[in-house]
């Protein structure tokens, strides 16, 4: 009996070991799981030679429904247009999206045509995933000077599908209800907080002009960039530059107004989340204004409907806010059909009848022609997007993204300030640790 | 002599028919079970960012796990605080559903379809969308507080009790655990409570001295399984307070292994962590196996516990 159970207990232990075996197998990223279920675009139209013959063409992108349903329309009419091209699309949202590309390069799985964000392009160029698509004749589609712009390394790789902008977004009713004057184009930080402060006078208790911008780091990028002192994060991640003075007044500032209750608690502000119907904080009504790029602000004048105006990022001594494209479409280095593919994403800024179906989805279109094209026929949430571009763009500076190798920055800062906002944390302290975490990243690139 | 020698060589021939009869297992089993952890093993010991080749590094990637890295240790930390208290909480109310299930009262099946409902559904994106809702600053849990004048917190926007929240949800998603104590329940025969009652023992004394010893294989079944799913928690982390937020007071480790994995691409690092993981949960498991020995009684052992 006692051997019999020793059997038992081993069965049983081998058991439990291969649960969590395979649990760890999976979590561990291991290459053979990754690509189940995944596209392998390039071989189902492998046999076929370009030029009139058959080609099916892998497309990935990411973006809300809209987006999709408009970029569906479009690949349709490509088809349509050139009967030898189909597509093999699959779109998903941004962070499905990012987590899915790494695994698709590491299986050589790629699809031909890809959309590419700014804050990721520099890291894909340099792993050989783009291809060079400086051949792509675009004179008198992107104008000369932005095409110059987003050219890495003097080479092009990444068509720039439009014009991205960061302003702020306020809630134009509510506040003439309240009777608080409107954000004045142009204003300065110091104004920034100074209406801030005024606004809260007029508002009820459990309302808020602003919301805190303590825990994102793009928010203190802007103002250090604004005050002249440039990136945080520079020359591919090589340098890493947080104005010590600028910090700790800035978020010593935003510590002064959570305590005069002119930012929200930092429960509340924690549990926000941009875009949701309930929880936006300017869709739910619990705050005046938040920030908005030229995309999400379409979102949110959907979310409520008449009510969204838009202003500048504060300004400081060097402009404010920025204004840039930030997405791009581009081919894969491994497709099989590069020629299709390039002649693709040509076509996907230049063609009337396809601009025509991807509308503003994908922000104000690159190509003037189609963009006065679409104008006589805008819908308010499209308006409201060429409204922020047009604000934004007046003082608008470059955009800075996350260096590469930086996401564990971004989220430790995050996190260290959100110490900050709980009380549990100095604003000197926060600096010190964010300072060194990003000093040792820079160090590491070199 | 003759049949001693035929008997020593039908010994030494293998019978390859029966490993044709589960080859399909067999294959699946070496091609994606064997031999991803056996890359993740490897992989553990390589900076591996997806993107290009891996790299070797030897220790490093433990070297920085045990030596520089705070988040290590909080996400540790945090997970032992979650199964420290939900895997208890969690045998306890399932043991105590269970024993009000396993009465015979006329629709009992119903009552048991409905109890065991939520757990279909337990670990899904739309429940955590729904503990967001009851449990955000506007939730449903603070407008109960507030007919009583208390004004609640934003429960899971609050590091102080974000965790506490999501121990709630896991105690909640009992329905599993609560089917199999259901079944050794049924399992108890009734001769023992009959005689007992003869003796004039009071339900309390025929909870503790025929139903708890009589049920502890299964309750020692369900804390290993309870303690290894605690361990792997994601899910409720990930999404109600998203990505182990706030000021990472609900990062639990599975979090913490697939961001290092999937959002910040250092595929070799989370292996690592992946590796550690499994010590853990292997120590742990053989300890309960040690610790088993005192107070896990089996029947077949012909009555002694040892």
């Amino acid at each position: 009996m006692r051997k019999r159970r020793g059997i038992q207990e081993t069965g049983a232990l081998l058991m439990a070991l291969s649960l969590v075996l395979t649990a760890c197998g999976s979590g561990g990223g291991d290459k053979e799981n990754a690509p189940s279920g995944s596209a392998s675009p390039s071989e189902s139209g492998a046999s076929a030679s370009p030029g009139g013959q058959a080609v099916e063409l892998g497309i990935t992108w990411w973006g809300p429904d809209a987006r999709h349903e408009a970029t569906k329309a479009a690949l349709g009419i490509y088809t349509k247009q050139n009967p030898n091209v189909t597509f093999k699309p699959e779109f998903m949202a941004w962070d499905a999206y990012w987590q899915k590309l790494p695994t698709l390069v590491a299986s050589k799985a790629v699809p031909d045509v890809l959309q590419m964000d700014a804050a990721y392009i520099q890291d894909y160029v340099s792993r050989g995933v783009m291809e060079d698509l400086s051949d792509i004749d675009l004179s008198g589609v992107v104008p000369d000077n932005i095409l110059e712009n987003v050219k890495i390394g003097g080479k092009l790789y990444g068509i720039p599908l439009s014009h991205n902008a960061q302003g702020i977004a306020y809630n134009k009713p509510d506040l003439e209800a309240a009777g608080i004057e409107l954000p004045k184009q142009g204003w300065t930080w110091e104004e920034y907080f100074q209406w801030a402060r005024d606004a809260k006078k007029k508002l009820p208790e459990d309302k808020y002009p602003i919301g805190d911008p303590t825990n994102a780091w793009d928010w203190f990028q802007w103002y250090q960039a604004s005050q002249g002192k440039g990136a945080i994060m520079a020359d591919g991640g090589k340098t890493f530059n947080l104005d010590k003075d600028l910090f700790v007044k800035f978020h010593n500032e935003l510590a002064a107004l959570r305590k005069e209750n002119v930012l929200p608690p930092a429960d509340t502000s924690l549990a926000f989340l941009e875009n949701d119907p309930q929880a936006d904080p300017m869709a739910s009504g619990k705050v005046m204004t938040r920030g908005a790029t030229v995309g999400s602000v379409a979102a949110l004048e959907q979310l409520m409907p008449g009510k969204v105006a838009v202003v500048n990022v504060p300004n400081g001594p060097s402009g404010g806010g920025w204004a840039q494209s930030t997405i791009f479409l581009g081919v894969s280095a491994t497709s099989k059909h590069k020629e299709e593919a390039k002649k693709f994403v040509k076509w996907f800024i230049t063609d009337s009848e396809g601009g025509k179906a991807l509308g503003l989805t994908r922000g104000i279109p690159i190509n003037e022609s189609i963009y006065k094209e679409l104008e006589p026929n805008l819908e308010a949430k499209d308006k409201i997007s060429k409204a922020l571009a047009d604000v934004a763009s007046e003082k608008a500076m470059p955009f800075y993204s996350a260096g590469p190798g930086y996401t564990e920055w971004v989220d430790f800062y995050k996190t260290t300030m959100e110490a900050v906002m709980f009380g549990q944390k100095t604003v000197e302290k926060a600096y010190e640790e964010i300072n060194k975490l990003g000093q040792d990243i820079a160090a590491k690139q070199k | 002599m003759i049949a001693d020698a035929a008997r020593k060589r039908a010994k030494k021939r293998i019978d390859w028919s029966g490993y044709v009869f589960i080859s399909p297992w067999l294959v699946g089993f070496l091609l994606l079970t064997l031999w991803p952890i056996g890359q993740s093993f490897y992989l553990s010991f390589t900076d591996y960012s997806l993107l290009s080749e891996p790299v070797w590094v030897g220790l490093d990637n433990y070297a920085r796990m045990f030596g520089s890295d705070p988040t290590f240790r909080k996400s540790l930390s945090v997970t032992f605080a979650f199964v420290l208290f939900s895997v208890p909480l969690k045998l306890l109310f399932s043991l105590l559903v269970a024993m009000l299930l396993s009465r015979n009262i006329r629709g009992m099946n119903a009552y048991r379809t409905a109890i065991y409902f939520p757990s279909l559904i337990g670990g899904s994106i739309a429940v955590a969308a729904l503990w967001r809702n009851m449990f955000g600053k506007d939730g449903y849990v603070n407008h109960v507080l507030a007919w009583f004048g208390i004004e609640g917190t934003g429960w899971i926007s609050n590091p102080d009790t974000a965790l506490g929240t999501l121990i709630l949800l896991n105690t909640w998603q009992f329905g599993s655990t609560m089917v199999i104590f259901l079944a050794g329940l049924k399992q108890i025969p009734q001769e023992l409570y009959e005689s007992a009652s003869v003796d004039g023992a009071n339900p309390v004394r025929k909870f503790f001295h025929i139903t708890l010893p009589m049920l502890s294989p299964v309750m020692f079944f369900n804390l290993v399984l309870g303690i290894i799913g605690s361990f792997q928690m994601f899910t409720a982390s990930f999404v109600i307070t998203p990505r182990g937020g706030p000021m990472q007071s609900t990062y639990v480790y599975a979090v913490f292994l697939y961001e290092k994995a999937f959002k910040h691409y250092q595929m070799g690092y989370a292996s690592a962590l992946a590796w550690i993981l499994l010590v853990i949960v292997a120590v742990l498991t053989a300890l309960n196996f040690l610790a088993s020995r005192y107070w896990v009684f089996y029947e077949t052992d012909g009555g002694r516990s040892k």
